[in-house]
């Protein structure tokens, strides 16, 4: 036993010198190659560093993006009087030094769950309707129009949720529960969100619905269902990888969405109570006070701990959409 | 008798046309019948608000964009606003234009080139994958959290100050990720035949990248680049806290002259203001800025059915 454990350590040692010297023997012949190349050689092995650089760019920015949230909301988390325990502490006071974030966490959900309540039935919907029941002729103008939907800039979302959906929120749904609202309120941002989800899902859920093959429609036709029973039992359930990573995807950019919710949702410190209520969403907090903030260093860092959380919910709604796909691929071999 | 008069008459001929025969044969026929009808109802909410944005913007800020009279037209576009905010909204214009010029300066290079080193120089693997899934990240963050980034860093950390080149490098690192894809996706589809070919005449790689490769691919990454540049037009939250604002163009590169407005912002800014004319100027703002977003997303559109016709 000895003797084998002495061979392996004679061998370890005599690995090392042979990957350093495996190392600059790369090194060197790498060097030697340039030197001995030509005019477009040389031109041929610069051009490869080139476009290495680039192509880490993007890993080098998520890097970066983590580092700094975390860098400057450590701060607040490692205060005595604040601490991890600010996520589920409710009050929001930066002049008493009270930076609880709960309140902006059960808004951001609650917005965000209101409208994917609202676009995922309508969504799907749709994409049925465009792969399986659309007349050829409509089916390419329907797509543009959604096309153009996810182009629109959210600002004028904001724009017309603010100018049109508050009012009538104001005078003609409120009244109906006999509620009085100035308009701008949970409901409010949950609608237009749901308007901003719909082209996500509906392109992606399309575009998965029509990656399902031919040949499980036409089989459960002949075997005498209705078209409407074959795209919800059998096309759906196929495509099912494909929606739920759509949906996943919208609820990231649900809780992301910025500049339309900031405008109508009210912008108070309240936990809402009902649809009618304001609330204060994770998004608008960072806008609204980090201009005033950025002096105060515990104020500042308790917002930039709120994009922290921001940016782990994003993550992991990619990592799930992810492994919705991965699911995909593995049961069904399409996506 | 009675049955084949009916049959001639209109409304059974409508019964029969709009379906309602074949729906009343069982139960699930009918509500097969009632499925669809619902599915077409679906689409019609679906794609409403994009008429209803598009009529809101349009019946207020219309004759600001189209009508000749003072500070209308192209007076409203190109006249700097004056006291009071009165006037035009060049500042805005300009910006907007600015930013997207810079930032497609730094940012389609990036991505593009990053595009060509996974496609080309990378075998499937551990690599390829690390890249492609930190872009799908890159994709998913929100706009927010780019903008609290490009402030901490940009503005902050690297002692840039806020104005063009902290706003355009912060809507840069927002265009990596559709560009990269769109790319790839273009890269890939170019036949192994055309590099086998280039590199058998004796090209290195890095010509036959150029000459065969990305030219090849040319119409998907200029279909990449149009979407990102039409995303990135209409973002606000990234340039709140990274280009400031201000009422004339920028005339230095730091400091605080290089403070710089864009459309979207001034959209905010105006809406957000209690006068009534600036009201009038924020809707004519906006029917400008998604007259030039939805252009350049057609633009886009076009060029990529094209691409695929061709491939197929």
């Amino acid at each position: 036993v000895t003797e084998e454990k002495e061979m392996i350590v004679q061998q370890g040692q005599e690995q090392v010198p042979a990957l350093r010297s495996r190392i600059l023997g790369t090194i060197s012949q790498t060097v030697h190659d340039f030197r001995v190349a030509d005019k477009s050689g040389k031109v041929d092995m610069l051009g490869r560093l080139g476009f290495f650089i680039p192509a880490i760019a993007s890993t080098i920015i998520i890097v970066l993006i983590l580092a700094f949230l975390w860098y400057e909301s450590v701060p607040i988390f490692v205060d005595p009087n604040a601490g991890p325990g600010i996520i589920v502490s409710p009050t929001w006071d930066p002049n008493r030094d009270l930076f609880g974030i709960a309140i902006f966490i059960i808004g951001s959900l609650l917005c965000a769950g209101i409208a994917i309540g609202i676009a995922v039935p309508l969504g799907i919907g749709g994409a049925i309707f465009l792969s399986e029941f659309c007349p050829m002729r409509l089916r390419q103008p329907i797509k543009s129009v959604i096309e153009m939907m996810a182009a629109i800039p959210s600002i004028v979302y904001g724009l017309w949720a603010y100018l049109v959906l508050v009012p009538i929120i104001k005078n003609n749904i409120a009244p109906i529960t006999q509620s009085t609202t100035n308009g701008l309120s949970l409901l409010a941002g949950g609608l237009i969100l749901a308007i901003m989800l719909l082209p996500t899902i509906v392109t992606i859920s399309t575009d998965a619905l029509q990656t399902v093959p031919r040949s499980l429609r036409e089989a459960s036709l002949a075997l005498g269902a209705t078209q409407s029973e074959t795209s919800r039992k059998i096309v759906l359930s196929a495509a099912l990888p494909g929606v739920g990573a759509a949906i996943v995807l919208s609820l990231g950019r649900a809780v992301g969405e910025t500049m339309a919710v900031l405008m109508v949702t009210g912008n108070s410190l309240q936990i809402p109570y009902s649809l009618f209520d304001p609330t204060y969403v994770m998004t608008s907090i960072i806008t609204n006070q980090l201009g005033y903030a950025f002096v105060f260093p515990l104020w500042r860092s308790a917002l930039f701990a709120v994009g922290f959380i921001l940016l782990i919910m994003s993550i992991c709604f990619t990592l799930t959409a992810k492994f919705f796909i991965k699911w995909g691929m593995k049961t069904r071999g399409y996506i | 008798m009675q049955v084949s008069i009916n049959s001639e008459s209109f409304l059974y001929r409508l019964y029969g046309r709009i379906g309602l025969k074949d729906a009343m044969k069982s139960r699930r026929h009918f509500s097969d019948y009632i499925f669809k009808i619902l599915l077409g109802i679906i689409i019609i909410i679906i794609c409403s608000p994009f008429f209803l944005i598009l009529f809101q913007v349009a019946s207020v800020g219309f004759w600001q964009v189209f009508g000749t009279g003072t500070g209308q037209g192209l007076e409203f576009l190109f006249t700097f606003p004056g006291a009071g905010l009165e006037g035009g909204i060049r500042n805005a214009f300009v910006g907007t234009v600015e930013l997207i010029a810079m930032a497609s300066v730094v940012g389609i290079p990036l991505s593009v080139f990053g595009a060509v080193y996974i496609n080309e120089y990378t075998r499937p693997g551990y690599m390829r994958e690390v890249i492609e899934f930190t872009s799908d990240v890159l994709a998913g963050i929100p706009s927010i959290v780019f903008g609290a980034f490009g402030f901490t860093f940009l503005v902050d950390f690297l002692h840039i100050g806020m104005g063009i080149i902290a706003g355009s490098v912060t809507l840069a690192f927002m265009m990596i990720p559709t560009i990269l894809r769109t790319t790839e996706e273009a890269l890939r589809a170019v036949p192994m035949s055309l590099r086998e070919a280039s590199l058998a005449l004796g090209a290195t790689k890095w010509s036959t990248i150029w000459n065969v490769t990305l030219r090849a691919a040319f119409p998907g990454v200029i279909t990449g680049v149009l979407l990102a540049v039409g995303r990135v037009m209409g973002e606000t939250a990234p340039l709140i806290f990274t280009a400031g604002n201000s009422l004339s163009v920028p005339t230095e590169l730091t400091g605080p002259g290089s403070w710089i407005a864009s459309m979207p912002y001034t959209i905010w800014a105006y809406i957000s203001d209690p006068r009534e004319y600036l009201q009038v100027k924020a809707h004519g703002t906006a029917l400008a800025l998604m007259m030039m977003v939805l252009t350049i997303d057609i633009v886009a559109n076009l060029i990529s059915r094209k691409v695929t016709r061709r491939l197929v």
